[in-house]
């Protein structure tokens, strides 16, 4: 416990350097309108890295979630289309996500397959589908009910940014105060000890693909909504930023130790980095350097904090 | 051991997936009619699905048989294509290139097995290529550039969504920054990457509006980054600030009829690509002399 705050603590004070950093090259930077706007920016990526991070803790991985959305948002958007309900649209969007998550959960579980081929496997099924369905074509013009989601605020905070922190805020209650988040750490940390405890093991880690299939439901409607649009190219390369926003933190790849704190931690960095070097005007090549090199600088100063 | 299985694993499906690609299309009839290969750069816009029905309506004309492939703006992707068309021995290539310097080697090749080679729509940085076919991108770039300064009556600060990766875009960014430059009062802001795709330009327009507040035109390198863009200024109920695209896709179209911050758009003539292309590779063919580069004139939609 004392290492994981100790991590945390490395990452909390990374953020804060670039906080310093970017407010002083733009003073646009540290404005409450602008932390909106990167909590606006990245509350799709939180939400699927809550459902990457049980995937991970388990020891598999879901590269397929940047298709799927894709999938379901055109999936959103036709039904809408046809119904006339975007609510109705929506359900949808969010079960076919689900039915994606019992299907991989199933094959993982199940069929001993690996996560990495599965989901590779869903990776171009899905994109393909989705280019398939929508005939290659965003479809629009579905009225504002399909827009509300992305535009609607309370209390000055937008909806979209509620959502995102309910799903950490769960994600965070189920794996530190539920048995079933005890067994997904031990299933991470070693299967067969985690079997031998009596621990269902199948059972658990098609639950954590299914609860992984429904958040990234809810991604795909955010999304969607934001955009007013199913888009069949939407969501590409979706998989590689949720994973680094996931590694950032410190959850590890073999699985069985980091957290949903983590998460978010490093989704912050990440998601303060991207818009810190656009606010300041940085050259979009030199950001692609920039962006790796701090995520192994975060990552380096995680092994050295341990 | 487990890390050695999943990767033998994932290069099988590769494996297969690519297997699958290259025979998708194979047969040879009894009468040898001439074979052109083409690889484009997206199935996803609908300026390369008219290119492509374009082509296809040119090639039934001229008696031609078309494999058409998409790169999928993947260049590894599409040089598997390209060596594929050469095992194929098509008679000709017609390619928009993924990456404008990458594909130089995989033209070389096909120059290696005698095989002529076309661009259209994106330029390629090296091989021997017959004819490049392809819009005036520099000129598009300027008329949205003229509109912009005409609108805003040559003051103001102005943005850009940019795309960096592709040598047309990069001339279309060209051509804008030419036409803003002389008009002193413009300010131009970095131009800001994104992606040419909805999702990424939604969060690059968010930070451009953001850093920015006092922002009066965004000049988008296409219509999906001009969607994009206006998703985020009707959703911040921006009064003032305008919108140019690129491509007139009919979803852009729209918008600007309605009334909307997209204001005007440089159209292309995807279509008319497509047919001088396959007409290039027919003029080669039967031995005549094909111009170095064809340019197909450009719009602004308004």
């Amino acid at each position: 416990m004392s290492l994981k705050r100790f991590s945390g603590i490395a990452l909390l004070i990374a953020i804060l350097l670039e906080c310093i950093v970017f407010a002083s090259l733009s003073d646009s930077f540290l404005t409450t309108g602008n932390l909106v706007n990167i909590a606006v920016k990245n509350a799709d990526i939180a939400i699927l890295a809550v459902g990457m991070t049980l995937v991970i803790l388990t020891g598999g991985i879901d590269l397929g979630i940047g298709s799927v959305i894709a999938l379901c948002g055109i999936t959103a958007a036709l039904i809408t289309g046809v119904t006339g309900s975007a609510t109705i649209g929506f359900l949808a969007a969010v079960s076919l996500a689900t039915i994606f998550g019992v299907f991989n959960g199933t094959l993982v579980a199940f069929f001993k397959m690996p996560p990495f081929v599965v989901t590779l496997a869903v990776l171009t099924i899905a994109r393909g589908l989705a280019f398939i369905v929508s005939e290659g074509r965003s479809i629009g013009n579905l009225g504002t009910e399909f827009g509300a989601i992305g535009q609607a605020n309370f209390v000055g905070i937008p909806l979209t940014v509620m959502i995102a922190s309910l799903a950490l805020l769960v994600g965070w209650f189920i794996l530190n105060h539920t048995k079933f988040g005890r067994h997904v750490y031990a299933i991470g940390g070693n299967p067969d000890a985690a079997f031998l405890a009596g621990i269902n093991v199948k059972k658990n880690v098609l639950a954590v693909y299914i609860l992984n299939g429904l958040l990234t439901g809810i991604a795909a409607v955010v999304l969607a909504s934001r955009l007013g649009a199913g888009v069949p190219n939407s969501g590409e390369q979706y998989e590689l930023d949720v994973i680094a926003a996931v590694v950032v933190g410190g959850t590890s790849l073999t699985g069985g130790k980091g957290g949903v704190f983590q998460t978010l931690l490093g989704t912050i960095f990440i998601g303060i980095l991207n818009n810190g070097l656009n606010l300041a005007g940085i050259d979009p090549y030199l950001q692609k350097i920039a962006l790796g090199v701090v995520i192994l600088s975060a990552v380096l100063l995680d092994r050295f904090g341990k | 051991m487990k890390m050695k299985n999943i990767i033998i694993a994932a290069m099988m499906v590769l494996a297969m997936l690519t297997l699958n690609a290259c025979t998708s299309r194979t047969g040879d009839g009894g009468t040898r009619r001439k074979k052109i290969g083409v690889s484009l750069l997206a199935r996803t816009d609908v300026f390369y699905r008219d290119m492509e029905d374009a082509m296809k309506e040119a090639a039934e004309k001229g008696g031609f048989d078309l494999i058409i492939q998409s790169g999928d703006k993947d260049l590894s992707k599409q040089q598997s294509q390209i060596e594929n068309f050469i095992v194929q021995k098509v008679d000709a290539i017609i390619l928009c290139p993924t990456d404008t310097q990458g594909i130089a080697p995989a033209i070389e090749r096909a120059n290696k097995a005698n095989i002529p080679v076309f661009t259209a729509d994106i330029a390629a940085g090296g091989g021997l290529v017959i004819s490049h076919i392809a819009s005036d991108n520099i000129k598009g770039g300027r008329l949205a550039g003229e509109y912009v300064v005409q609108a805003l009556q040559g003051k103001g600060k102005v943005g850009i969504l940019g795309h960096p990766e592709v040598q047309s875009v990069i001339d279309r960014e060209n051509g804008f920054k030419e036409a803003v430059k002389t008009a002193e009062g413009i300010t131009l802001i970095p131009t800001i990457a994104a992606g040419g795709k909805r999702d990424r330009a939604l969060k690059a327009a968010e930070d451009l509006i953001q850093g920015n507040p006092d922002i009066k035109a965004i000049f988008c390198i296409n219509d999906e980054t001009a969607l994009g863009a206006l998703s985020v200024v009707e959703s911040r109920g921006l009064k003032d600030v305008i919108i140019v695209g690129f491509d007139a896709a009919p979803e852009a179209v729209e918008k600007i009829r309605a009334g909307t911050a997209l204001k005007a758009d440089v159209a292309q003539q995807p279509k008319e690509i497509g047919r001088m292309a396959v007409e290039a590779v027919a003029k080669h063919l039967r031995g005549e002399t094909v111009e170095k580069t064809i340019a197909v004139p450009v719009t602004l939609v308004q």
